[in-house]
Parts: structure tokens; sequence; C-alpha cells
């Protein structure tokens, strides 16, 4: 755990959570722990969640990056304005990631990941067994000075 | 210092539950009618008798509900003759969280269209008069299974429909199942749902009570699960109630599973004694497997017929069984009835004399039981008034803190991971009360594991996924 580390030992802060009114925690909380043992402080709004949520809280912490997750498929629906609204606050530069069972339905994964790049996330995880591989695109997004 | 007692019972029950049936949904359900209506069904349907009368095997329950009323009529019949001794009522989830107006619209869609629109019957739009024909003629308790944080319009309709077994509680059916219902309104109003089983019951036709022990179903440690459902009981004592079950989840170790089974029966009773609450009878119900299951149907069928011959092993007063669909959704009712069959199948076949017992059984259950009393004296000592109050600080403090709740409320500081024969491990207490030495030996017993993942969070999701 690092709950003992001081703020400059983090590798950066990452703001998570469900959005949509999906209840599925379990993947949220296990995302919380992983990121947390490579060394990022989480700040975690766990389930139900608005993109105006992950806007402001991405803005009182000053986030390095956001990763949002939906594991009934609402994804979709709610991802559409998510980056217009980073915009619109002065977030341009917070990184975005998706991650999860993000729409509804059997959709080849490219197709997937093209659809949410083009609604402005930096990355997208559509029915990706292993978090490992997120965590090692955001430590080298983070290195690249994206953020 | 707030301790459990009958001193905490609701003297106005009447007063509120006038309010409660104020509702234009409920209108024409009479109090006096209700109790009079459950006082001629027959005596099988509750649940006291259908415990005293079963044989050598636990009583099997299977889980079902279905929009429109036909189906359920039929399912209910097919699950009756397919062998299973309570039959479940299964909730939609709208109603579930008291959206009525939604579950009506949606039932008036699945009988235009002939389709499910709602993953459970519900009761509430059918109404008392349509659902008691339901049960004409059987002689089996009716079970009613949601996950309803305010559940006190439910609890109505389903007395006034003649069902005798009502299931949850305030914090096994708000904290896994609600990401925000304030807990200390759920308590409030559970009192009413358990008072509201207390003043319609009578010496020989109680209505029965039953806690949900799996709660998340995820790594929950037993000293958790036994902790929340001996708080239940006595929550539910408080308020008059004489016929509770407690339950638990299968664990995946048949040792924690014993070792649980043992400890829940021996303290339910003993904290129950403890606070005058001496005539409540108690029993102990077990769920197969909640967790993920393997989407191999074969595997499901052995999975299944294990939890089966555990739940002989631990001498459960019921099993409430799964099916080999469960991985693919709500299983059709045919499946639903195979698995009756054969968890008869595997009771009958493998009927174990007596509980099994070894020295690890011996020291889980020294353990466990270490556990529940440290948390339980804990919370027994927060200040406060009145009971409930000191269970709503009780997850303020974190000292009962359920993994991967969804609840605002839970702390999520306890960590837990299995260990070598798959127990559940506290590798953190976090805010939990159990004492130096319990927290010193379960980290021992979790490094006794030799093949732990590097990070915590890998060992879990393998640990969550043990079954698959």
């Amino acid at each position: 755990m690092t709950g003992d580390k001081t703020v400059n030992a983090y590798q950066g802060r990452v703001v998570i959570g469900v959005i949509g009114d999906d209840i599925h925690i379990v993947g949220n909380r296990i995302m919380q722990l992983a990121l947390e043992e490579s060394g990022f402080q989480v700040f975690n709004l766990r389930a139900r969640n608005r993109p105006q949520e992950f806007c402001q809280a991405a803005l009182e912490v000053n986030a390095h990056a956001v990763f949002v997750s939906s594991l009934n498929g609402e994804g979709e629906y709610w991802c559409a304005d998510v980056r217009s609204l980073f915009r619109e606050a002065g977030l341009e530069h917070v990184l975005l990631y998706v991650g999860g069972n993000i729409v509804v339905g059997e959709r080849s994964k490219d197709e997937v990941i093209r659809l949410f790049k083009q609604f402005g996330f930096d990355r997208v995880y559509h029915q990706e067994p292993d978090i490992s591989v997120a965590i090692a695109d955001l430590q080298e997004d983070l290195k690249h000075g994206a953020a | 210092m707030a301790r459990p007692s009958a001193q905490a019972q609701l003297t106005n029950i009447e007063k509120y539950r006038s309010q409660v049936l104020s509702h234009p949904l409920v209108q024409g359900i009479s109090p006096d009618e209700v109790r009079d209506h459950l006082a001629h069904v027959p005596r099988e349907r509750f649940p006291r008798v259908a415990y005293a009368n079963r044989g050598p095997d636990p009583c099997i329950q299977p889980r079902g509900g279905v929009p429109l009323f036909e189906t359920q009529y039929e399912l209910t019949r097919q699950l009756s003759q397919a062998g299973a001794d309570f039959i479940p009522l299964t909730i939609d989830s709208y109603t579930r969280h008291n959206q009525y107006e939604t579950a009506t619209q949606l039932l008036h869609r699945s009988e235009e269209e002939g389709k499910s629109y709602l993953n459970g019957y519900p009761l509430i739009s059918h109404g008392y008069e349509l659902t008691r024909q339901l049960y004409c003629g059987l002689e089996k308790p009716v079970s009613l299974r949601h996950g309803t944080p305010d559940a006190r319009l439910l609890a109505e309709v389903a007395l006034a429909s003649g069902i005798a077994e009502i299931e949850g509680g305030a914090i096994c059916y708000c904290l896994p199942y609600s990401e925000g219902f304030p807990l200390d309104r759920c308590l409030l109003y559970w009192q009413y749902v358990d008072r509201l089983c207390a003043v319609n019951s009578t010496e020989d036709r109680p209505i029965h009570r039953e806690s949900f022990g799996p709660l998340t179903a995820t790594l929950v440690p037993p000293s958790i699960a036994v902790a929340v459902e001996i708080i239940e009981a006595l929550l539910a004592a408080e308020q008059g109630v004489t016929s509770f079950a407690v339950s638990f989840g299968q664990t995946g170790s048949i040792i924690q599973d014993v070792a649980t089974a043992t400890v829940l029966r021996k303290l339910t009773r003993y904290y129950l004694d403890e606070f005058g609450f001496g005539p409540v009878r108690s029993y102990l119900v077990y769920h197969q497997w909640m967790g993920q299951f393997p989407a191999e149907r074969e595997r499901a069928a052995a999975l299944i017929a294990c939890s089966s011959l555990i739940s002989s092993l631990i001498a459960a007063d019921k099993v409430v069984v799964k099916t080999i669909d469960e991985a693919l959704g709500v299983p059709r009712p045919e499946i639903n009835a195979e698995a009756c069959d054969t968890v008869q199948y595997v009771l009958r076949t493998f009927r174990s004399a007596q509980t099994v017992t070894s020295p690890m059984i011996e020291r889980e259950m020294a353990l466990i039981e270490s556990e529940v009393k440290s948390i339980l004296n804990a919370i027994f000592e927060i200040s406060g008034s009145v009971f409930w109050e000191s269970v709503f600080r009780a997850f303020q403090l974190g000292y009962l803190d359920v993994p991967f709740a969804p609840h605002a409320d839970n702390a999520n500081k306890l960590l837990s991971v299995r260990d070598g024969n798959g127990s559940i491990r506290i590798a953190d207490p976090g805010g939990v009360p159990i004492s130096n030495e319990d927290a010193h030996l379960e980290k021992e017993l979790v490094e006794g594991r030799g093949d732990r993942a590097d990070k915590t969070y890998r060992q879990m999701l393998a640990d969550i996924r043990v079954m698959v």
C-alpha cells in the first residue's frame, strides 16, 4: 500500500470511476489497488458517475489522468461528451482512458477503439482482461510529458 | 453504549402503516383482512413448519421470478414438482428501487409483446389479490427474494399475498445492492419490515425473516459475514420477530465453510440468548457459490454437486441452489427444475450422518469466533442510545467493512485474499477491530501460500475468479 508516501513520491494523480448508472464495482476496486501498487495516487469516484463528476474531480485534484470505466455497456452513451467537457474546463492536457465492456452488443474491438478515439479518449481498452496493459501505457504516456 | 434490547421495539407501527398503506398502488389492503388471510393459508406455508417437518436433508430452494403472472404460475408449479421445498418469488429490479411506475409500464409491454422486459416479478404492479392466486393449493413456503433498501410497501404486499418468508435486512440489502441509499434510513425502514412481520405473526404461524449472508459474494471474510448476520438477527429480534434464518455463501474452501457454519449457528444462538431473545428460533441457510460461475455446463454441474454436498456436511436447514446456466444469465424454468433434481440427488445419495471436524477446522472456528466477538463487542461499545445507531456508526468507523460493496458508506479499507487451501484471509483489516493476535495469524496463513502473485491486485483477481 502507498498510504505512507508523500505526494511527491507518487508517479501521478489518477481519477477513476464507473460511468452512468452502472454499479459494477469489483473491477473499479481492483483498478484502484493496481494503480496504487504501481505508485499512483488514486482518487476513486466509485460507481454511478456523470461526465461532469469526472471533470470536477480532475480539476479539484489536478489530475494527470482520468480512467473512465463501464461494464454494462453504458459507456457509449455517456462518453461522447467527456473530452469536450474537459476542454471547456481548461483540462485539455489531462489524459483520458476508457475501459471495461464499453458498448452494448457484439462489436469488433477495432470499431469500438476507433469510436472512442473519435470521442477524444487517448487510450481505449474494450474487453481487455489485463489491467497492467493500461498501467504500462499510462507510465509511458506520462514519461513523454503528455500531461 | 447501546446493546440490542426489546425496548427498541417500534410502538406506533399502526400509525406508520396507515401512512405506507395510503400509497395509491396498494389501495384495498386492510391489516385485519391480511391477518385473517395469513391465519387461513395452509400451515405448511410457514417456514418454521417446513423446517420442523424436514427430513435428514436440507430444504431446497431455487431462484426464480418472471414478469408475467401466467409464467410465474407455471414456474411455481414446475419448481414445486421438481422437488423445491421453498418456492422463490424474485422481484424485478425496478420494484426493488421503488420505481413502481416503470415496473408497471414494462410489465404492460411484456404482456403485449410476450417478451420479458423485467428481470423479476413486479409484485406491487400485480397486486396482492392476483398474487394470492399464484399460490392457491400450495403447501410449501414462498420466499420473497429481492434486494430492496426500502421494502416497506413490498413487504406489505407480500404478506397480503400470503407470503410468509421475507428475505433481506438493513445491511445485507443496502451495502451490496445500492451505491447511495442512506444506510440510517435503511435501518429504520427495515425496523418497519421486521415489526410488520412480528405483528402479523402468531405462535404457530410466525412470519419468517431471513438475512442474506453472501453480501457481495466477493472475498468476504467469514467473520464479517457472521457479524452482519448476527446483527440482523438481533435487529429483527428487537422488533419481535421470532423465526429467523442466518445465511452465508459458499466461501470456496470446505474447511472454512464447515467452520463458518458452526460458528454462525453457535454465536447466533449465544447472542440472541444474551440479549433476552431466547424464544427466537434461528435457522441456518447455505448459498451455493455466489461468485463468478464457470461457463462450461459440466463444470457448473460439478460445482453445484460439490456445494450440495457441503450443505449436507454443515447440516444446513436450507440450501439455495444455482443452475448450470448461471454464467449465461437468468436460467430457463426447465433448467431451474433440473437443478432442484440434481441437488436432491446429491443430498439423498451422500447423506452425512454428522458434521465433520479436523484440527484445521477447529483452528478456523476459533479464529472466526474470536474475530466476530471482537467486532461485535466493539460495536456494542459505540456510544449511542439505540443499537441501530451503533450499527450505522460502525460502518462510518470502518468497524464493519464489506469487500467490494458499492455503497458510499463502506470503508473499503479491508483487504482479503485466499490462502493455500482456498480460505478467505484478511490481508489487511483496515478499521475492522480484530485483535492483533488474530490479524497476525491471518497474515501468517496468507504467507503460508507458496504460489503468491507479486502484486496484491493480481492475487485478488485470481482469487475472485477461483471457480472459473
